[in-house]
């Protein structure tokens, strides 16, 4: 998509802030590319250049007894997990396209999945970055401990940053143990608001289910499916304090296939048809927010982090119902009190539906200024993310 | 770009004060000699006495001080209840303090978003108290959450025993609303856990102040666990109690928390609290889990054989609420217990890879044994999160004690650590920055530091190496 005539493939995090650094001066424009599986999220400009992330590659360090893995950036999550699972672990991280998304690509987007009910999304299980800027440095931030404030948490502004402001290069995170036992179950209903009352009902208890999803695939066909991990005896309790929960609702709760059910919901983030909208609202406004989009011309489906309140919505019809659509839901999630991003659109209303909106993002002021400071000449990514 | 020379205030001393009864009326400012030494200490070392001290009600006040202090480049410093363990509150370079301690109140409990919105001198404690009777708590649980604030947990991004399995204060807090340097107010986030945009709460979190002041935040509540367990493991010998850490984690359990102490923190622990811990013990691990009650027993059972199999001679499993909560008091009041062993102490930060514990644990003790300082050691073991804690009696002992503090810091730095987990930077450890850091780490973060601060008003002199009180240090990162 968007295919630049030059494409550079560092090998290092000197290499690329080299890259930068002579791209920065000759002002020409740099797309960030891992796997690609991103090309669909924000503005995606011509650029005079692409730098692919896949020449930084591999497992730099993995200290199972430390519960940390240091990895390269174009490392496909994949392999990360494979590594890790000869150790008897995991990054607890299930994002879109997880089998090919790289790590850099995942922390630059933000993406995170449904284990985030339990495990924290890609803000908290990522310690250390080590990222390439655009006037030729290279700077690290964070470490390979688990705990540590020294100095500004440069992760967090990277997390999400969509390569405007640097190229992130190697990243540490937290990783987990497999757990010893895992299950689930799922609960139909017939309309949105019983199916997340049951899910409150889950997250309002020490259950911590491993996944807690809430979907519709029409407007009467809603879904929740729980899914919990840990030692045999605690998944057990879980999946009885769900059954509980949905009963109380006039459900019923039968036991499921978590992974199958779980990549199923997590294929909407991947569907490139009509328009699909992520929005992070208040657990508590899941519920007007996804009546709100129910009633939407050309509704097709949602599924709902109930645990996190990230919702994604994806909506078909002709173009008008499609940019009404967008608006439509942009303005649901701010006025629940959250945001969203249009984060898929047919190619032919790119120019027509911009992700973030009017773009009137609280702070952005700020968000500029630390745009321009990392980024002077504007060379990275130009318009891909909501500070242009 | 914010430079390394000192803020030049254009206003100080009696002068500042009067202006500021001028624009807050004299109940809000504290300006004599008496009052400002009050404020001249935290609960580190170090000193230095403001040149104002304010007192905002609301956050229309904060901008109106940081609007003046602004157009008059007076240094601004937050300051909680003062509980900081690396100077965060002091006013190095002279200025005004603002205490938020009349901006302390809990301003919504959001039960259905679990989310808590509150002002930032609220004490910690008091929010999970709060929130408690709706089965939830604010989870970050540092040793003085009796007495610090919500706004110091925020700047210096607060830890506790408790964060090993629940995270640190960032990963509890979704929204915030900060006044900048020059007055402006901004409010980031909010009851959402993610907002569109770079994550500028995230970046604040842990910023000390220095990129503005914090007056008000939204956290997460989370729901009580349902139970606990908690095992007391005593063994003869203090590496047998940090391999056992690492066994622990090895068998695929993660505990909420797993603190250790050595004998001469122990000794010090029961003199003052009588938490019932073996006195002969070289080093005694607490190991909570918590959560569902089901497999609790089990978690447990599997604790105590990996200890017993590490040496563990005594091992008690706590078998009330009441017997909890004494082993904790041993744990909580270790801090204020090394009053029985000596007059004052320096309590040093630094983490470490777990595995790496028995290690700059033996290292701890040659520096202790070389200096001729006693050493005490009680910290977060589960997180690689030391506090040894270096006893001292007499003022002249001082440079001496930072001398063996910096020796301990370089040793977690040569293991793959850092140089503070939870205490903070602030003008402690900001000459010694450059051993973790290499200059173009910490020029990007300074390019932080401009865009919210460019004057460099905001708690001027923390975190980063100032050329004035660090020229004594060639330092330069190992790494």
């Amino acid at each position: 998509m968007s295919a630049s005539a030059e494409v550079v493939r560092p090998a290092s995090a000197d290499d690329c802030a080299r890259a930068l650094l002579a791209a920065s001066q000759a002002r020409r424009t740099v797309r960030v590319r891992g796997a690609g599986t991103k090309d669909h999220l924000g503005r995606l400009l011509p650029t005079d250049l692409t730098l692919a992330t896949t020449g930084m590659s591999g497992i730099v360090e993995h200290v199972p007894a430390d519960l940390t893995v240091t990895v390269a950036a174009g490392t496909p999550l994949a392999q990360v997990q494979r590594t890790l699972a000869a150790a008897g672990q995991r990054l607890p991280l299930d994002p879109p396209y997880a089998d090919a998304a790289t790590i850099g690509g995942i922390v630059a987007a933000n993406s995170s999945g449904f284990l985030r009910a339990r495990y924290g999304g890609v803000r908290d299980l990522l310690i250390g970055t080590t990222t390439a800027l655009a006037d030729g440095t290279v700077a690290r931030a964070g470490g390979r401990v688990v705990k540590n404030v020294a100095g500004y948490d440069l992760n967090k502004l990277l997390i999400g940053s969509l390569g405007t402001l640097g190229v992130i290069s190697e990243c540490t995170f937290k990783v987990l143990p497999l757990p010893a036992a895992s299950g689930g179950g799922l609960a139909r209903f017939g309309a949105g608001p019983d199916a997340f009352a049951a899910a409150d009902a889950v997250a309002r208890t020490a259950a911590r289910p491993a996944a807690l999803v809430v979907s519709a695939s029409g407007r009467e066909a809603w879904e929740l499916l729980v899914a919990a991990e840990g030692d045999a005896p605690t998944v057990a309790r879980v999946l009885a304090i769900a059954a509980d929960a949905v009963a109380t609702r006039g459900g019923t709760f039968a036991a499921e296939d978590v992974d199958a059910s779980l990549a199923r919901a997590r294929s909407l983030a991947e569907r490139a048809e009509g328009v699909v909208v992520r929005a992070s609202v208040p657990p508590a406004a899941q519920r007007p927010f996804t009546d709100a989009a129910a009633r939407l011309e050309g509704f097709a489906e949602c599924v709902a982090d109930a645990a996190s309140g990230v919702v994604r919505v994806r909506v078909q019809g002709d173009d008008a119902a499609l940019l009404a659509a967008a608006d439509a839901l942009l303005a649901a999630a701010r006025v629940c009190g959250g945001g969203a991003r249009v984060e898929r659109r047919p190619a032919a209303l790119a120019e027509r539906v911009a992700a973030w909106g009017d773009g009137d993002l609280p702070g952005r002021f700020l968000m500029e200024r630390l745009r321009a400071a990392f980024d002077p000449n504007g060379v990275l990514e130009p318009g891909r993310g909501p500070i242009a | 770009m914010t430079t390394d020379t000192a803020v030049r205030a254009r206003l100080r001393g009696a002068a500042l004060v009067d202006a500021l009864v001028g624009l807050l009326g004299p109940d809000k400012v504290l300006g004599t000699r008496e009052d400002l030494l009050t404020y001249e200490y935290d609960g580190a070392v170090d000193t230095a006495t403001p040149d104002a001290v304010v007192l905002p009600q609301d956050t229309a006040d904060v901008a109106k001080i940081a609007r003046f202090c602004h157009e008059r480049r007076v240094p601004i410093v937050p300051r909680g209840a003062g509980t900081g363990l690396s100077g965060g509150a002091i006013p190095v370079e002279g200025g005004v303090v603002v205490s938020f301690a009349r901006m302390a109140r809990i301003l919504e409990i959001d039960v259905p978003n679990r989310r808590a919105v509150v002002q930032p001198g609220l004490i910690n404690l008091h929010l999970s108290t709060a929130a408690a009777p709706y089965g939830l708590a604010f989870v970050p649980d540092p040793s003085s959450q009796k007495a610090c604030t919500l706004g110091g947990n925020v700047a210096e991004n607060s830890g506790g025993p408790h964060t090993l399995a629940y995270g640190v204060t960032t990963n509890h807090v979704t929204g915030l609303e900060i006044v900048l340097s020059d007055g402006t107010i901004v409010r980031l986030g909010g009851k959402a856990e993610d907002a569109e945009g770079y994550d500028l709460v995230g970046a604040f979190v842990g910023s000390e102040g220095t990129l503005g002041l914090v007056t008000e935040i939204t956290v997460k509540l989370t729901p009580l666990p349902e139970d606990k367990r908690t095992i007391m493991a005593a063994f003869p010998e203090i590496d047998q109690a940090s391999e056992s850490v690492s066994a622990i984690i090895a068998a695929g359990i993660v505990p909420a928390a797993i603190e250790l102490m050595d004998r001469l923190a122990t000794q010090a622990v029961e003199a003052a609290v009588r938490a019932g811990y073996p006195l002969d013990a070289g080093g005694i691990l607490l190991v909570e889990v918590d959560g569902l009650r089901d497999g609790l027993d089990d978690a447990a059972a599997r604790i105590e054989t990996v200890c017993r199999e590490h040496g563990a001679t005594t091992l008690r499993r706590a078998a009330s609420a009441l017997e909890r909560d004494r082993l904790w008091a041993g744990r909580k009041g270790a801090f204020a217990a090394m009053g029985r062993l000596a007059p004052a102490y320096y309590v040093q930060d630094g983490v470490i890879p777990r595995t790496r514990l028995p290690a700059v644990l033996r290292r701890v003790r040659e520096i202790s044994a070389r200096s001729g300082l006693r050493i005490a050691n009680v910290f977060h073991a589960g997180d690689g999160n030391l506090h040894p804690l270096i006893l001292f009696a007499r003022d002249d002992e001082l440079e001496r004690v930072r001398e063996a503090g910096l020796d301990i810091l370089r040793a977690c730095i040569e293991a793959g650590g850092s140089l503070t987990g939870e205490h903070g930077v602030g003008m402690e450890k900001n000459c010694y920055m450059p051993l973790q850091f290499s200059p173009s780490d910490l020029a990007a973060m300074r390019r932080v530091k401009t865009a919210f601060d460019p004057d460099g008003l905001a708690n001027p002199g923390k975190v980063f190496p100032t050329p004035g009180r660090c020229r004594e240090y060639q330092l330069t990162a190992t790494g």
